[in-house]
């Protein structure tokens, strides 16, 4: 049993132990007085839960789980396929499968499959010699499962599938004309998916963060109240479970999507320095392990993963404060959520395991 | 294929990494700018929104009769309420809340989904000012539905029902039109008098408003108090009004359209003044139902909303002839000695105008002319005057002006000029001499409230004492319970010659000694036992009253009944004005109910000092207990 902790990278797992304390805080305080008074308690099972499966990944030969990269992957798209038919509608979106009394979202594991699965194609082979056909196969292996999801509806789920493609340039480098090509393609795309792909709901998120104040009591209320708790936060924070727009419910879904705001409401800007430091650290701790993976599949997986995680980030903390637009996308152990935290999880067991590997060897 | 080897995944790694560092710093900076930069305005925003000043109304004051009997009492009401963050939200549930009610399911989801949107701060209501029924009611409901709570609330209660409708009005939540008109001087939500004294008494009776720092949540509801200013109850005050002698007002109008105005010679103030038909101020505090719009506010046939005493315009009829005969005396056309012989018609400008007694009543002087209430005596009085004349000595008397009760909306009484026919009829201003000949007895465009009415009778009363007739008697003193009298408003005195008066006195003395009212057996009786002075009138006009309708009705449009003097004779402490519509004559339908007055007045009220009126009031023999603080 020692011997299975000591595959744990001892960096990695305390600033991991450092972020779940500060999600833990954070949705103690945002439960409190509230219906979901005992959601941190919830939510620290689910951590603990995914701390084992963490465990097990990490002393598992990473070539072990690449191996079954391909079934995964094939099972993954059956479930996301399954959803739609069998899965559960909360607010007019097919997203969950119910399980013992659990809401359980495949797409959550999903990325993380698909991730799995491309970086093992890709990796298996010398970069040089990956031809441009494979290199649209990878795409199309990504893009196949996003539009699953889109059909869901889950705009912001699927749009996190996309650091996967991160890899591409990984392995190709960047060229002039292939950026000059990729602002085309988000050009076209994004006019294509404005008139076909989006739902009405999501053109609108779109239009409100374009312009907040344009509805102040719909959509445009939820960013506002969090840039005001925020904003009141001020450097030092109004200490823990005082502040206001939290613990008088002015702040809404406090416990999933804004549940920064609320870590900076209270603790204030040294709190958020501390919070994006060790965000900071994760991201350049899973980089590290891409350095010193054995595999170039493994170097991949860590790369891609450190942009999936780059994403949530970007997109959670730039939205809650205005700076991006209102997108439904979690922030890893701040948001409450079992799919999600199990994923962020086995994700990082499996770069525990390839550090571990390139230690002992 | 091991990655350590590959220099370029290396360096494209080294890369990312900065990307993640820069993006790590990217967001820092938009921390910064929002909590060091922007942090001064946020924290303006989250206080604004948390941190909220509330009033706390004051309660108003109390009304109490001029011998302490409460007319208008504060209670509790209880309201049976869904507190916000109960409201139920599952279909089946309202469908069942509905049913436990018995109210429409729809028009409930309706509540519930407005109030979801607008209401903040409040509990919704479900069910206003429960009665015992409603608590009980409450009470097996609330069994079914624990979300539902019982709220207590101050509420007016006016205690004689309709006993004085009119004088006290009632109170209601400031509208939005007197918030736009008056800036700055109501607060949303505040409680006012909408009408009567209620209204007029409002800036007396109101108090000051509190006010409390509070914190709130989202939803509106208290969740700290930061301090508060207490709110400064307003006083109770009494009104000049008797409650015994209201009630025997109310009884004496029965059912009959009408006003009585009962004055205090010493000062003016209001004994009785009861409009009928007249209205319960109880009513009108909850949301008003179609039922009540068609009793009340839409009923234009019986119009109980408007208090005739000071807003119904009448034709005096011989009542003004009084005045006629003052204005004769005063221009010297005439003499107290003056006969005039009445053949039962006379003939002016061409024109017969007739007598009331067909038969004429042979030659008569000014004071047997009173007392027979003869017309064609004062047909001869007018044609000898200028309508100016007649209008100059209203004026003198004070018959041209407002009485300046404190009411609101008083009507002015209406009485022709020259120049006034020019203003009210451009199309033909002239004025006509045989047009004066009808004023004489107080018909044609002469219009008088009863108020305005009873005012002239107390300056006769009081030998040409101008009173202002006033409903505000004073203050209470809250620790003595006692009454702190309030100097009242100022009289006038005019320069009533005192021969001249000696002769109207006699005339109206005559009226209820061996005159047209002497033919009613009852004022009769009355008389012999406290003799009083009065003047009947029958005015041969009814504009008041939708006139279709009694068309419809096919109905004889009878004439008004009035009746206005003083009591008793000698010295006099009461001044009354009666009008009854569509009763007849004066002798017979408003001069008994006068006589009920006086006999009240001056024999009930002192042997049996206080009859509760209408079973509502507190037992009149014991005093006014002191108020338990609320």
């Amino acid at each position: 049993m020692k011997e299975r902790f000591r595959a744990l990278d001892q960096r990695l797992l305390w600033v991991l132990l450092a972020l779940i304390a500060l999600g833990t805080l954070t949705l103690y305080s945002a439960g409190r007085n509230t219906p979901q008074a005992g959601i941190w308690l919830k939510q620290s099972l689910w951590n603990l839960l995914g701390m084992a499966l963490m465990l097990l990944l990490a002393t598992t030969d990473p070539r072990r789980i690449f191996r079954y990269s391909f079934p995964s992957y094939l099972l993954g798209l059956v479930a996301l396929a399954a959803v739609l038919v069998v899965g559960k509608k909360i607010g007019g979106a097919t997203r969950w499968f119910v399980i013992a009394g659990q809401t359980f979202q495949p797409s959550e594991l999903m990325k993380w499959v698909t991730l799995l699965y491309v970086s093992h194609r890709l990796g298996s082979r010398h970069a040089s010699t990956v031809g441009r056909l494979e290199l649209f196969g990878a795409v199309g292996l990504v893009v196949f499962p996003m539009l699953l999801i889109q059909r869901q509806p889950d705009l912001g789920m699927a749009l996190s599938f996309l650091p996967i493609l991160l890899i591409i340039p990984l392995m190709k480098g960047l060229r002039t004309r292939w950026v000059v090509a990729l602002l085309l393609l988000i050009g076209v795309g994004g006019f294509g998916a404005w008139k076909v792909v989006l739902k009405p709901y999501q053109k609108q998120r779109v239009m409100i963060f374009l312009d907040p104040s344009s509805d102040l009591q719909g959509k445009g209320y939820q960013v506002n109240q969090s840039r005001i708790a925020i904003g009141s936060g001020g450097l030092i924070g109004k200490g823990f479970t005082s502040g206001s727009q939290t613990q008088l419910n002015f702040l809404p879904v406090k416990t999933t999507d804004f549940a920064f705001s609320v870590w900076a409401e209270e603790r204030g800007f040294l709190g958020v320095l501390l919070a994006l430091g060790l965000f900071g650290l994760l991201l350049s701790r899973i980089l590290d392990a891409a350095r010193v993976a054995h595999t170039t599949a493994e170097a991949y997986f860590c790369a891609g993963a450190a942009g999936i995680f780059a994403l949530h980030l970007l997109v959670n903390v730039g939205m809650v404060a205005g700076a991006l637009p209102n997108k439904g996308m979690v922030l890893p152990f701040f948001s409450a959520g079992g799919s999600s935290t199990l994923s962020f999880f086995l994700a990082l067991g499996l770069i525990m395991g390839i550090l571990h590997r390139a230690r002992v060897k | 294929m091991d990655p350590r080897h590959q220099p370029t995944l290396r360096r494209r790694l080294t890369v990312f990494k900065s990307l993640a560092w820069g993006l790590v710093a990217l967001l820092v900076l938009v921390y910064a700018w929002l909590q060091l930069v922007r942090f001064g305005e946020f924290r303006q925003l989250a206080l604004q929104q948390a941190v909220k000043v509330r009033p706390i109304p004051a309660p108003r004051g109390l009304v109490l009769d001029r011998n302490g009997h409460r007319l208008v009492d504060n209670r509790r009401a209880l309201h049976l309420v869904i507190q916000r963050e109960d409201l139920p939200t599952r279909p089946e549930v309202v469908a069942a809340l509905a049913e436990a009610l018995a109210v429409d399911p729809l028009a409930l989801t309706r509540k519930i989904q407005s109030y979801r949107l607008a209401g903040k701060g409040r509990p919704l209501v479900l069910k206003e000012n429960l009665d015992e029924a409603g608590i009980a009611l409450a009470e097996r409901v609330r069994a079914r539905f624990p979300f539902l709570s019982v709220e207590v609330a101050p509420r007016r209660v006016y205690l004689g029902d309709e006993l004085a409708g009119h004088v006290l009005g009632y109170v209601g939540e400031v509208d939005e039109e007197l918030m736009k008109a008056k800036p700055g001087v109501f607060r949303l939500g505040e409680t006012i008098g909408k009408e009567g004294f209620e209204a007029s008494g409002n800036e007396k009776l109101k108090g000051v408003d509190g006010q409390k720092r509070i914190l709130v949540d989202q939803l509106g509801t208290e969740v700290a108090n930061f301090g508060q200013a207490d709110a400064v109850a307003g006083r109770s005050l009494y009104l000049t009004l008797d409650a015994g002698l209201q009630k025997v007002a109310q009884d004496a109008l029965g059912e009959e359209a009408g006003a009585v105005v009962v004055l205090d010679l010493r000062d003016g103030g209001v004994l009785a003044m009861y409009s009928s038909p007249s209205y319960d101020p109880n009513l009108f505090l909850n949301r008003l139902s179609q039922d009540m719009v068609d009793r009340y506010l839409a009923n234009s046939v019986t119009r109980p909303m408007v208090n005739r005493a000071i807003q119904g315009i009448y034709a005096p009829g011989s009542t003004f002839k009084l005045l006629v005969a003052l204005a004769a005396l005063e221009k010297g056309v005439a003499t107290p000695q003056t006969v005039i012989y009445c053949a039962g018609k006379k003939n002016f400008y061409g024109r017969d105008f007739r007598c009331d007694k067909p038969t004429g009543h042979g030659g008569l002087n000014m004071v047997q002319a009173i007392a027979q209430s003869c017309d064609v005596y004062f047909y001869e009085l007018a044609s000898r005057l200028d309508v100016d004349d007649i209008y100059a000595t209203a004026e003198k008397y004070g018959l041209t002006e407002r009485t300046g009760i404190d009411l609101p909306q008083e009507k002015r009484t209406r009485i022709p000029s020259r120049a006034w026919k020019k203003k009210a009829v451009p199309k033909d201003p002239k004025w006509y001499a045989g047009e004066t000949i009808s004023v004489g007895i107080g018909q044609g465009a002469v219009g008088v409230t009863p108020m305005g009415l009873a005012r002239f009778y107390a300056l006769l009363a009081t030998k040409g004492k101008l009173l202002t007739p006033h409903l505000f008697y004073g203050y209470r003193d809250d620790l003595g319970n006692d009454l702190e009298p309030a100097p009242p408003p100022p009289a006038r005195d005019t320069p009533l010659d005192p021969k001249h008066w000696l002769v109207l006195d006699e005339g109206l003395h005559e009226v209820v000694q061996s005159g047209t009212a002497s033919t009613n057996p009852f004022v009769r009786e009355i008389a012999r036992e406290i003799p009083f002075s009065g003047k009947t009138g029958t005015a041969q006009v009814a504009t008041f009253v939708d006139k279709a309708h009694y068309a419809r009705q096919a109905k004889k449009l009878k004439d008004h009944a009035l009746f206005a003097g003083y009591a008793p004779r000698e010295h006099p402490q009461i001044a009354f004005a009666v009008v009854v519509e569509n009763a007849g004559f004066g002798s017979t339908a408003a001069a008994p109910i006068a006589a009920k007055v006086v006999k009240y007045w001056c024999v009930d009220r002192l042997s049996n000092p206080l009859p509760a009126p209408r079973g509502k009031l507190v037992d009149p023999f014991t005093p006014p207990q002191p108020e338990t603080p609320e």
